[in-house]
């Protein structure tokens, strides 16, 4: 269907009392929240490779107003960040309504509106001394002894300017008051960051939340490769604890007491 | 719960190639002896693995 109709749709016939989607402002697609008051704005609704996480738009609407009710121009990540809000109660399922965009190509369809589809390029000197992209956590374990490992995590982790960008723009970073900013974890004020404590803290806390959406690393200046970070992470979570997030609505393992576990200890190697 | 979280924090930390130095061992109250034993082996352990690499890292990036 298309699309802008169907933004109308859901305005005029007040099923939700706030469409979320992108408009043009001065040549650059931002977030824009389209109304019933000016439906004609909709015309202008963009849909293109850029993506923000209008799921965090909409927590921050929920939490002024619980009843608001909002629509939210997703894709298959937005999906998945939805569907962790849900579990985490930062959402109420009944007042979302999604109109979804074709973001993932398939043989039926070529065309993918996602920048995450753009191959991502790393340089000479990161494939030398950090970390490339597109290696898969796996292949960068068989490749690189321990010793490599944590000198090209130490390489990039060090480049952080903690600018905080990876979490403002994380689609579940919803917590009210964030670790990286208790001043016992994270001194304050001083550059560079203690490595590699600002990244592990974030790591651990992405361990069954990250959704694998790579807007982290889209927005890191520092290019971190954020995302392979996360996906190790969600990697260990799916083999130990058998979740993987916003798959369904279902509570993290993370938030609740197991009773049964079938794992020994490691043993101590010396 | 325990068991797992160790196990993935200990997952995370070879990833980043700083295996070894986080370990889990339930001793009872009842259990002097292994207590003795299992610390002794890890500080040993601990001991022959050297210092902690990022201390020098850290204290390279301080001192400029
Ligand atoms: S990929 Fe990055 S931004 Fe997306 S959910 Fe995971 S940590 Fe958050
Ligand atoms: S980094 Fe951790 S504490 Fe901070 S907002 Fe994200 S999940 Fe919450
Ligand atoms: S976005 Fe990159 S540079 Fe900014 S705080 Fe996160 S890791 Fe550091």
């Amino acid at each position: 269907m298309d699309m802008v109709k169907a933004a109308k749709e859901l305005l005029l016939q007040d099923r939700v009392d706030i469409f979320l989607g992108y408009h043009k402002l001065d040549g650059h697609q931002i977030p824009h929240g389209f109304t019933k008051a000016r439906v004609a704005d909709l015309d202008q609704l963009e849909i293109s490779l850029n993506r923000y996480p209008l799921e965090k738009i909409a927590c921050d609407l929920a939490q002024k107003d619980p009843t608001l009710k909002i629509g939210i121009l997703a894709r298959d990540c937005s999906q998945r960040a939805l569907n962790l809000l849900y579990t985490w109660d930062q959402l109420n399922p009944e007042n979302i309504e999604t109109l979804t965009v074709n973001c993932c190509p398939s043989s039926l369809s070529t065309h993918g509106d996602c920048s995450y589809l753009k191959p991502k390029t790393t340089g000479e000197y990161k494939k030398a001394h950090g970390i490339d992209y597109n290696d898969s956590p796996k292949d960068f374990m068989a490749e690189h002894d321990s010793q490599d490992r944590l000198s090209r995590w130490m390489y990039e982790f060090q480049k952080c300017i903690k600018c905080y960008g990876c979490r403002n723009v994380c689609p579940v970073c919803f917590c009210k008051e964030c670790s990286l900013e208790h001043p016992n974890l994270v001194e304050p004020g001083v550059l560079p960051a203690e490595v590699p404590i600002f990244h592990l803290i974030r790591a651990t806390h992405m361990a069954g939340r990250c959704i694998d959406c790579g807007l982290c690393e889209d927005a890191c200046p520092a290019h971190i490769p954020l995302r392979m970070l996360y996906r190790e992470v969600n990697d260990a979570v799916s083999d130990i604890f058998g979740y993987v997030p916003g798959d369904h609505i279902e509570k993290s393992p993370f938030s609740i007491i197991g009773k049964t576990v079938e794992l020994t200890p490691a043993p101590m190697d010396v | 719960m325990t068991l797992k979280r160790i196990a993935f924090v200990q997952e995370l930390l070879k990833f980043m190639g700083l295996e070894g130095r986080l370990h889990l061992e339930w001793i009872s109250s009842a259990e002097a002896q292994k207590y003795v034993d299992v610390v002794t082996k890890f500080t040993e352990k601990i001991r022959n693995m050297g210092p902690n690499p990022l201390r020098a890292i850290n204290e390279m990036k301080k001192a400029g």
